[in-house]
């Protein structure tokens, strides 16, 4: 994937965490050798269960972790290599965040308009009437008022609370969000709001969304092409239609098999599929890698297993 | 279905029930006034958002409230007794062995440091005065039917060497170890993984139908009510708005409220801009005149703001506290939205075809 | 309960047809609140003064700072002033001693009954009453209640609310220079624990790895030493004195508090709101000291207010090995030393300085309990 047709290019991304000493040392694989693109004002949805790395990769990407290896290329600069206060602001520029839990995510001890404005402040901006007009129309654009911005947060209900986060994410302007499980821990009818919310700013801003969440639908509704992770890999990526027409790894099955939908009929009929690595895998003798199966169609596979879906898609076609 | 449940045994009956907490800043009534029975071997689910009042209403069955909250009104009527006015000692004896419950975090519910076999055996020998072998026996038995692969090994071990969705099976073989008549599931796949959360809603409905239990399945997500429910309860700001088998809240909705619950979240086919709910739900310190969803609602009437509207029947299972419902409202001729209705069509196709 | 629509009662029947307008609406925007903003210490507060225990204890907390304040400018007397003739002298306060309470008296035992009329010896007035007559080898004899004062030849309106000490100072006077004193050591080893305690255990808790490691080690070193043994040699090296006092109760003081921050610091350091802030490219100073060291206050405070009548009892305990402040100056511990050399023969001189000090720390720690109570973030919006 190396053409720069990416605006953010990961190659071969790790992140291990180990804890403890020599014998005892232990390392886990929270991100193993991902790769993927995300083509400029995409939405890229990064889907997985929880311990899947889908939230790891996002942080290592905004540096709240030091990568162990790989490279991440955001318009072409190398954004994985050591730290300094250039590419620290290089990086805060150029990418914000948006956090899950719109309880955590806001400082209790601060009214909404520090909280937005902290972003302008870093920037160097000393002006307080200017930095609180910015606010407030911050606050109109996510659909809060004025009397809103002198509040804390724990007057807010979850969804006032995220569009708060969001508003804190896009005040400084970025090219991309990494938006990670954004309405998760919402209330169905606020999520709504909140998906909206980030469809009329990625529309108006431009923005390119790296869109992490665990929800299926979700992902499906609001991404242009969809990653899969599973246990610190990658292991398919394919456009949102392509992945739920087409599903080829045994796990992407089994994700699309458990999704409850709203309809009382289908679900009496669920079938369910089993995802079980020992028994629907045989890497004695071939190692897996990321291959595009088809066109803009990738999944971690070996070469036998290409081979059996190449068939498939041949069938299906 | 309706005749049906006519002639089924009510085993839970909560009438007009209404909670209050008391807070510095007033009374927060977080129940006003609901009512429904649960019959014997069905599953109710109760949807609603966060402060709708559904946790509150399970809580006041289970009696464990928190301290500061008031039981202003209505009964819970349960095997001849009011649960309302029943004493601390009567509810050791119900929780647990008449009424089990299920929370949603498994990890939490369970004891950290108390081997998994003692945290389910200790119920049946607290409950049901068993010997030791006897209740390990009994246990082991319990492990097995809720899919617990190798349980006399699993027996012993402690909840952190579980996973979180083995976990959920150990609360529900402790649930289940009272051998109960009620069910009660407080969003028990809420903290799970869905294919975790799809072999723990089959695991439910296997145990309900083996057992004839009568389950009440709180959850905020409508897939998984499809999944469950045979009958749904609708809440919104502390009231019961729509009522209904599962086929009526789905394919039939009547409450502005239950319309935009369902067109507000994509499925896998949605493609169009989704109808998001505006605003926030109403500060319950002081719960608006009228109808209390009417602030939100883009289908409001004049009269939505002065009177609360009542129960309308629609069938003799189906009935929303609307006043669409009402005659005179007709004439605006006000129906669901157009893309509920098509999500709707679309969702009978699919159910046919694929039936 | 349910309405049948096609047989409606009749006061729905009868509704206007102008009621079932439909109101069309379409921009519906977010309410604003109805409820006044509460910051978090507002919250607390509230909550605070809502506990009667409390507020009594603060009520106590602040009568007896003020006392410490007033009393020794108003008694007359200052700390220092001896008067060995009048020493020893029991509680004399006016008023009461009319009532035969607090009247100054003394049971002499043993005396001759015939020596009573000698006013070289018994002054005039000085007798109250015979308590005992009995004889003792033929020779009659009594136990008679005098009153000290006069009996030492005090002035007619001197009054001792406290009594006097072993060199006739005013205890009451002494007593409140001593609480004055106590208060002040307590004051200064808290607020200097609790500024190293703060910076320290926030740099090792918010840098972690290496850097907490070294620290975490040489703050156990130092928590290793006795204490005594270190007042001891500050005592060698400063003389006897508050700075000592106050350096001894510092030297390991802090570590409680370094490590509470340290424990705070990790919880916080990777809360969503933090890390959100590291994403907008704020500074670690802002994030220590805006971001992450306001959590802690509640905790520290409670801890600050526990830690006070701590190091009042500490400075006693120091006092009473002789490790004390230097003479002629009081504190609490002093008095109390002092007071148990004479515990039988004069019991009042231990009762007052014990009954203060008890009160105090009674009164910090329901305080500390009810402030960590107000302060718990879980119990928001409770009554």
């Amino acid at each position: 994937m190396a053409d720069s047709q990416y605006i953010l290019e990961v190659n071969n991304l790790c992140q291990h965490f180990s804890s403890g000493r020599g014998k005892k040392q232990l390392t886990v694989k929270a991100v193993d050798d991902v790769t993927f693109g995300v083509r400029p004002a995409e939405t890229f949805g990064l889907v997985g269960e929880s311990g899947c790395g889908k939230t790891t990769t996002g942080r290592t990407i905004i540096r709240l972790y030091n990568p162990t290896g790989g490279e991440v290329l955001f318009n072409g600069r190398d954004i994985a290599g050591k730290m300094n206060p250039d590419l620290r602001k290089y990086l805060t520029d150029n990418i914000a965040m948006i956090f899950q839990d719109p309880i955590e995510s806001l400082n209790p001890k601060m009214t909404i308009e520090e909280i937005i404005g902290e972003g302008l402040k870093v920037r160097g901006m000393k002006d307080q009437a200017e930095i609180r007009k910015m606010v407030v129309d911050m606050l109109r654009k996510v659909g809060l008022v004025e009397e809103h911005a002198t509040r804390y947060p724990h007057e807010f209900s979850g969804g006032q609370r995220q569009r708060i986060g969001i508003a804190r994410a896009i005040i400084v302007k970025p090219k991309m969000i990494i938006a990670d499980e954004p309405v998760s821990a919402l209330d169905v009818s606020v999520q709504a709001q909140v998906i909206n919310l980030l469809n009329d700013l990625k529309e108006e801003m431009g923005l390119t969304i790296l869109f992490i969440a665990h929800n299926l639908s979700v992902v499906k509704y609001f991404s242009d092409r969809i990653g899969v992770m599973y246990f610190g890999h990658l292991v398919e990526v394919a456009n949102g239609e392509d992945l739920y027409k087409n599903p080829l790894h045994p796990y992407t099955k089994a994700l699309l098999s458990a999704i409850p939908e709203p309809n009382p009929i289908t679900e009496r009929q669920r079938v369910r599929i089993d995802y079980v690595p020992a028994r629907d895998h045989d890497y004695s003798n071939e190692q897996p890698s990321m291959v595009e199966v088809e066109p803009e169609h990738f999944v971690y596979c070996s070469p036998s297993e290409l081979a059996k879906y190449r068939e498939q898609i041949a069938a299906n076609a | 279905m309706a005749a049906e449940n006519m002639n089924r045994e009510v085993v839970l009956s909560v009438k007009d029930l209404k909670v209050n907490f008391r807070a510095y800043g007033g009374l927060v009534q977080a129940v006003r006034g609901i009512s429904f029975d649960l019959y014997r071997g069905e599953t109710l689910a109760i949807v609603g958002e966060s402060g709708s009042g559904k946790s509150v209403s399970i809580k006041a069955i289970l009696g464990i409230l928190a301290n500061n909250a008031i039981i202003a009104d209505g009964s819970i009527m349960y095997d001849g007794m009011d649960l309302t006015k029943v004493k601390e000692d009567t509810f050791h004896e119900i929780r647990g062995n008449r009424i089990g419950l299920i929370f949603q975090d498994p990890l939490s519910a369970l004891n950290p440091i108390m081997k998994i076999g003692n945290q389910i055996t200790e119920s049946l020998r607290l409950n049901r005065k068993m010997k030791k072998e006897e209740a390990k026996k009994v246990a082991l038995e319990l492990m097995k039917s809720v899919g617990i692969p190798e349980p006399e090994k699993r027996f012993d071990q402690y909840p952190f060497q579980f996973s979180g969705g083995m976990r959920q099976r150990i609360v529900i073989a402790i649930a289940l170890a009272g051998d109960p008549e009620i069910l009660i599931c407080d969003e028990p796949t809420t903290a799970l993984d869905v294919t975790v959360q799809a072999k723990i809603l089959e695991l439910i409905n296997q145990i309900k139908k083996e057992r004839n239990l009568s389950v009440i399945f709180i959850t905020h997500d409508l897939g998984v009510v499809a999944n469950m429910a045979d009958r749904v309860n609708v809440m919104y700001a502390g009231k019961v708005v729509e009522t209904g088998t599962a086929e009526e809240i789905f394919f039939e909705p009547a409450h502005p409220y239950t319309w935009a619950l369902l067109s507000s979240m994509p499925d896998l086919h949605t493609k169009d801009r989704l109808d998001a709910i505006p605003g926030t739900p109403p500060n319950m310190i002081y719960p608006p005149k009228g109808d209390a969803f009417a602030a939100r609602n883009a289908y409001a009437m004049k009269i939505d703001y002065e009177m609360e509207p009542p129960m309308f029947k629609i069938t003799d299972t189906h009935a929303a506290a609307t006043w669409l419902l009402h005659p005179k409202a007709a004439a605006n001729g006000i129906e669901m939205p157009a893309g509920l209705k098509a999500r709707i069509e679309r969702m009978k196709r699919s159910g046919a075809l694929n039936g | 309960m349910m309405i049948d629509r096609n047989n409606l009662p009749e006061e729905l029947l009868n509704l206007p047809d102008s009621a079932f307008e439909s109101l069309h609406q379409e921009d519906i925007k977010d309410e604003k609140f109805q409820t006044k903003p509460v910051g978090f210490f507002k919250d607390a507060m509230i909550r605070l003064s809502h506990s009667k225990v409390s507020m009594l204890s603060v009520a106590l907390i602040v009568l007896i700072i003020l006392l410490a304040i007033i009393v020794p400018n108003i008694t007359g007397y200052t700390y220092v002033e001896q008067n060995i003739e009048l020493k020893n002298l029991p509680p004399k306060i006016p008023v009461l001693c009319d009532l035969g309470i607090a009247d100054g008296g003394r049971v002499l035992e043993k005396r001759k009954v015939e020596a009573l009329s000698d006013t070289s010896r018994y002054p005039e007035g000085c007798i109250i009453e015979i308590v005992k007559e009995y004889e003792l080898k033929g020779v009659p004899m009594c136990d008679v209640k005098v009153d000290a004062y006069v009996y030492q030849g005090a002035p007619d309106d001197q009054y001792h609310w406290f009594g006097t000490d072993y060199l006739g100072r005013d205890l009451m006077t002494r007593l409140f220079q001593g609480t004055r004193i106590s208060l002040l050591i307590a004051f200064f080893s808290v607020i200097t624990n609790c500024i190293i305690g703060v910076v320290y255990g926030a740099i090792a808790g918010y840098y972690g790895g290496k850097v907490d490691l070294i620290m975490t080690h040489v703050a156990e070193i130092l928590d290793g030493m006795p204490y005594t043994v270190v007042a001891i040699l500050f005592m060698i090296l400063f003389g006897a004195g508050m700075l000592s006092i106050v350096l001894a109760l510092t030297i390991t003081g802090w570590i409680g508090t370094s490590r509470m921050i340290r424990a705070q610091f990790y919880r916080y350091k990777g809360r969503e709101y933090v890390l959100a802030a590291r994403t907008l490219g704020v500074p670690d100073a802002t994030l220590i000291f805006r971001h992450i060291l306001p959590n802690c206050v509640g905790p520290l405070i409670t801890r600050t207010m526990i830690a006070i009548p701590g190091a009042i009892f500490s400075e006693s305990f120091l006092a009473f090995l002789g490790l004390g402040i230097k003479a002629p100056n009081p504190s609490i511990g002093v008095l109390l030393s002092n007071g148990q050399d004479v515990l039988l023969q004069y019991p009042y001189q231990v009762l007052f300085p014990a009954i203060l000090i008890s009160v105090l720390m009674i009164a910090f720690n329901l305080f500390s309990n009810g402030l960590r109570d107000a302060l718990d973030p879980t119990k928001r919006g409770e009554e």
